[in-house]
């Protein structure tokens, strides 16, 4: 009786719900993501992943505009004084948090210290930060003790980065992530529900206050049109595909590149290039080990290595790699062929030579590789091969993600470790720049460095210098960068309003279905 | 028939107890930190420490699983270090894709199963019990992963009669129709489960249309086709509700990989998530759970095995 | 006074290699199942000698290759020549087969063993057992495998766990079973020590059912180790497995299809052909055991 009565409400149940849906089932966004974000919080989590979802619900006082440049999001304006060390800020009025209250100098006053304390990319700046003080209901006043250059593009960069939340929910926030109650933020999407291993869901925020100007970039207008923003995690990547062919997502990312040709002939799927390249790099240990401070044995390494091979066989199609020493890509204000000549030899016999010269007897270098992400991998195996070809004794250590992150951060553990770089607007935002970085890079020659590019605001003095901390990377190699790789999303041809290459993360305002 | 069953239950008390201790004990000697993984590839190791000792993961092992276990006995099983949420609703959530995969699978199982092995046996060494038992045999050795990438390519992508991966939950929109989610996974899943219980119907049908009261039924003149499913029958359900206790097991090691396949949001997929996220709370209550399941599975077998065949007495 | 050994251990010893080859007569398909692992494992042995390339060369201006003369089977995205590979993989796979069973069989024999006959260390051990296999197998292989380090030994020891405990169930009620037999009696009256039972009157009329365990292992152990390898916890993936074969070209599935079927299908004749001759060689054991030999 009991079975009969709940199957019967089960059943009218579940036809209210189809009558319903059929309006709602059509302004749904599928995006079918690699895997779960570690926390939606942007302050303290760097995850592109994160990013990707988050960045529809929180913004920051500034953005990137198409060209790469920060421009104001929920800054209206500012004043630079005092030689650089003051910057006054104002705000835009009249934009609201998604639980109703009003954004002031508070909220933002209250961000900023968390992200100032605890947040990832937060030190960078704050380490030189003298004071943050509300001087205005819509003014911000940072005090610095010398002048900083790259602070514009660092509160731009929205990943790890000051995401504005209202004071209300900072209260006692530290480097523990906010739990998903607290995500507050003043974006077109507002959070509704994250169900583990279903679905992270956003829903458009009707009292959205737009910043002005047309579309560019990140910056300009941003109009909510799908109602429903659901983020699915698929990490098998051959379901991501089929599942987009099929259907049953309209959005899929991190396509492999030897399907990008087949996808792209196909009339049933849009290939969306990403715009800013990710690069691979293999750091080496500088704290420990036969490469601690053998700056020559590091360059026999470089040398032995011919990075083509790798990318040829990690991604496929020439579209979508460039074996390009420099650390930002071609076309962007940083790029330059400074030290560049020594970025992909292979020579074997040269290095071999080098090797001797700089006392290498033979001893084993323990390399760490993660295959869960199959390029770090297919790296690994082609730069083995070339080093043993030179002579170099490689002990290939292979280990799940987790167990590698846990393993680099005791240097007696590795001598060179595999990963990977997101693309970053100014270079201080690379981890090499961090003197904390496994690999723990901290020469004299580079702090020297380091000093003075952070010290100028000047474009192009600030140019000029890293073109010699380029240099100085490819003399005393702390890391070896493979190239340039440009990831590619697809979607479904329903969507409209897609720019036919992302920045760095996609977004869907301006979109619709 | 109580006192079996408390006795039952009691007993198995110390198992789930040294399997808790046990279960505590792998995971966290497992290399890896949950902190790192959270914070992502740009954190500092001071920044790691910080987080490491907020989320009380410093502490040492005994003192965190004496923590886990009284909470436990008090019905909490902790929250999850990745999705800041109770472990007890992260099963929860994946218990429905599961519970309704596994009761697919079950269906599949005993609606191929069931007639193949019957009809296999009274076709008795003809070559329709050659080629089905063959055709059984064939589909248990097909690998799982391999069996759900091509299902999916011609179900899904090729004819498009059938959604290719994920599962809305039936509580939202679509209703009992998001089921058609789960028609291919659980048709993989099935396969290879399939083939054991086709071979035991068989075999228990062939055993008993041997006895006497068998024999006795067909020489009062009844119909062969009758005498083998009414009597033979209920014998083959002893057969089937034997092994659902012992393919449970392999049911949920290949439920594992068929939610991977097919990206179902099942507490197979959450286990191998977690244990690369590290998040130790949730692999410890998941696999809890399904010892528990485990057990709770073998105890109704045995019972049931009672309840259907009277010859089988409790001791 | 002299105790004659028993008649079944007569029968068993002089008809051993007849009894072997006996399920063969008449089953042509679980003869074909046999000549395919005899070739497998011939494939296996002369693998250096058989295969036209270095399972391990990286050519990448020939990566994904179609079949044909040159590549039988066609290239993978490093460009190595996926017939080789499939060579290479019957060793591996042969070596993973023949590990579990030999892991399981004398691990969980010795426990199923001395537990029947031991009955106090016995309920002790088979405690252990059970609590072992609460845990799902391939759980208890993906935590195991988490914990050590991606190894051939490590693979066999994990999958070796798990079947250990099956086998040593398996031993334990079959040993039971034969402790009530005459002739076991006769040996205890007659002062024979507890070893010399086990081993010599007791042992050898499990070796039939042991076998035909055995092929089973070898089939079930092959499909799990390609599991482990999808999920990417099983063997290094630079060693030419079968699994890690599947697992690193899924993604090619539409692309460079014959990634995908060629190490499938050797995989599936290989199960099959095992399971077709274990399920042969059940048959012929003697009634007693054959309902305790957990199979397909």
């Amino acid at each position: 009786m009991n079975f009969h009565t709940s199957w019967k409400s089960t059943l009218i149940a579940s036809a209210t719900a189809l009558c319903l849906s059929t309006s709602v089932f059509a302004e749904t966004l599928r995006y079918a993501t690699v895997g779960e974000p570690p926390s939606l919080d942007q302050q303290v989590i760097t995850s592109d992943l994160a990013t990707t979802i988050a960045h529809h619900m929180f913004e920051g006082l500034y953005t990137f505009d198409a060209s790469n440049s920060p421009v104001g999001l929920l800054a209206s304006g500012e004043r630079v004084e005092d030689g650089g060390k003051t910057i006054v800020i104002s705000l835009r009025e009249g934009v609201k948090f998604h639980n109703g209250e009003d954004m002031t100098s508070k909220d933002v006053l209250a961000s900023l210290k968390r992200w100032g304390e605890f947040g990832s990319r937060g030190s960078l700046i704050f380490s030189n930060v003298e004071s943050v003080d509300a001087t205005g209901e819509y003014e911000i006043t940072i005090k610095m003790k010398e002048p900083f250059g790259p602070w514009k593009n660092l509160m731009a960069f929205i990943n790890g980065g000051p995401a504005i939340y209202p004071a209300s929910v900072l209260e006692d926030a530290t480097k523990e992530p906010l739990s998903p109650d607290k995500y507050i933020g003043t974006g077109p999407y507002k959070f509704s529900e994250w169900k583990p291993n279903r679905h992270v869901e956003l829903k458009r925020f009707d009292d959205y206050k737009s910043a002005d100007g047309a579309a560019d970039g990140y910056a300009g207008k941003r109009e909510a049109t799908i109602d429903t923003l659901r983020f699915i995690p698929v990490p098998d990547v051959g379901t991501r595909v089929s599942g987009l062919k099929a259907g049953d997502y309209d959005y899929a990312e991190s396509i492999p590149g030897d399907l990008f040709d087949d996808l792209d002939a196909d009339a049933n799927v849009t290939t969306i290039l990403n715009g800013g390249p990710i690069f691979w790099l293999v750091f080496m240990n500088s704290k420990e080990g036969p490469l601690k401070e053998n700056f020559a044995l590091r360059r026999a390494m470089q040398a032995a290595i011919n990075k083509t091979p790798a990318l040829q066989v990690a991604i496929g199609p020439d579209k979508l790699w460039r074996a390009n020493g420099s650390f930002l890509p071609e076309g962007n204000v940083w790029h330059t062929k400074s030290g560049t000549d020594n970025f992909s030899k292979g020579d074997a016999a040269g290095a071999k030579k080098l090797a001797e010269e700089a006392g290498y007897k033979g001893d084993p270098i323990k390399v760490m590789v993660s295959t869960n992400y199959a390029f770090h991998y297919d790296t690994a195996v082609v730069y083995t091969k070339q080093l043993a070809k030179a002579g170099f004794n490689i002990d290939l250590q292979v280990y799940d993600w987790a167990t590698l992150i846990k393993k680099r951060a005791q240097p007696d553990q590795w001598d060179l470790f595999f990963t990977h770089h997101g693309f970053v607007p100014d270079p201080i935002l690379i981890s090499v720049m961090n003197d904390n970085y496994p690999g723990w890079w901290a020469t004299p020659e580079k702090a020297a460095l380091k000093a003075k590019f952070t010290a100028s605001s000047d474009p192009k003095e600030r140019k000029a210098i890293w073109n010699d901390i380029q240099a100085l990377i490819y003399d005393q190699v702390p890391t070896m960068k493979t190239g340039d790789v440009y990831t590619y999303n697809i979607a479904s041809p329903k969507l409209k309003g897609l720019s036919s290459s992302t920045l760095i993360w996609p977004h869907f305002w301006n979109v619709s279905k | 028939m109580l006192a079996f069953t408390i006795k039952r239950i009691l007993a198995t008390v110390p198992t789930l107890i040294a399997a808790s201790m046990l279960i505590f004990l792998f995971i966290h000697l497992i290399p890896g930190d949950p902190a790192a993984i959270l914070l992502g590839d740009t954190a500092t190791p001071e920044e790691i420490a910080v987080l490491t000792k907020q989320m009380g993961l410093d502490q040492p092992v005994y003192v965190q699983y004496l923590k886990w276990l009284t909470n436990l006995l008090q019905g909490d099983l902790g929250t999850s270090i990745f999705f800041q949420v109770p472990v007890l609703s992260v099963i929860a959530d994946g218990a429905e894709t599961s519970g309704f995969l596994a009761l697919m699978t079950m269906i599949w199982i005993i609606v191929l199963g069931i007639p193949i092995g019957a009809i296999a046996a009274t076709k008795h060494g003809t070559w329709i019990d050659q080629i089905t038992s063959g055709a059984a045999m064939f589909a248990a050795s097909v690998p799982t992963f391999w069996l759900g990438l091509y299902l999916i390519l011609i179900f899904a992508v090729g004819l498009g009669w059938l959604p290719s991966s994920g599962y809305p939950s039936i509580f939202e929109e679509g209703g009992l129709a998001n089921l058609r989610y789960l028609l291919l996974p659980s048709l993989t899943l099935a396969a290879p489960n399939a083939a054991l219980i086709i071979r035991l119907v068989r075999a228990s049908m062939l055993d008993v249309q041997r006895e006497d009261y068998v024999r006795t039924a067909r020489s009062k003149g009844l119909h062969p086709v009758r005498v083998a499913y009414k009597h033979v029958f209920r014998n083959a359900l002893i057969a089937v509700a034997a092994a659902f206790g012992f393919t449970f097991a392999a049911l949920v090691s290949e439920a594992v990989v068929t939610e991977t396949v097919f990206s179902l949001p099942g507490i197979g997929r959450t286990v191998v998530q977690s244990i690369l996220r590290r998040d130790y709370p949730v692999i410890q209550g998941v696999i809890l759970v399904i010892v528990v399941l485990y057990m709770v599975v073998n105890l109704l077998v045995d019972l049931a095995y009672s309840w259907l065949d009277p010859r089988v007495s409790l001791k | 006074m002299m105790v004659r050994e028993t008649p079944i251990l007569e029968t068993e010893k002089t008809r051993f290699l007849s009894n072997l080859l006996l399920p063969f007569r008449g089953r042509i398909l679980a003869s074909i199942g046999l000549a395919w692992l005899v070739l497998m494992a011939f494939f296996a042995i002369f693998a250096p000698w058989i295969t036209p390339y270095d399972p391990l060369a990286i050519e990448p201006v020939a990566r994904l290759t179609e079949p044909g003369a040159t590549h039988f089977f066609g290239t993978d995205h490093f460009g190595r020549d996926t017939f080789s590979r499939c060579i290479y993989g019957a060793r591996m796979a042969l070596l993973i087969g023949l590990g579990t069973v030999f892991v399981s069989l004398t691990v969980g024999g010795f426990i199923g063993m001395v537990s029947a006959y031991f009955t106090r260390i016995g309920s002790v051990l088979m405690r252990v057992v059970d609590v072992l296999m609460a845990f799902p197998a391939l759980l208890l292989a993906l935590v195991l495998m988490t914990l050590f380090e991606r190894s051939v030994i490590n693979t066999i020891i994990v999958i070796g766990i798990v079947y250990t405990t099956t086998t040593a169930r398996i031993l334990y009620g079959m040993v039971l079973k034969l402790k009530n037999e005459v002739f076991v009696d006769a040996a205890i009256c007659s002062g024979v020590g507890h070893t010399s039972i086990l081993l010599r009157h007791i042992l050898p009329n499990l070796i039939s059912p042991l076998l035909v365990q055995a092929s089973f292992i070898f089939a079930f152990a092959q499909l799990q180790a390609a599991a482990l390898d999808f999920l990417g916890l099983g063997l290094p993936p630079e060693i030419p497995s079968w699994g890690n074969m599947l697992s690193e070209s899924r993604i090619y599935v539409t692309r460079a299809s014959w990634l995908l079927i060629y190490p499938g299908l050797l995989i599936i004749l290989s199960v099959f052909s095992m399971n077709l001759v274990g399920d042969a060689a059940r048959d012929s054991l003697d009634p007693r055991f054959k309902d305790d030999i957990a199979g397909v």
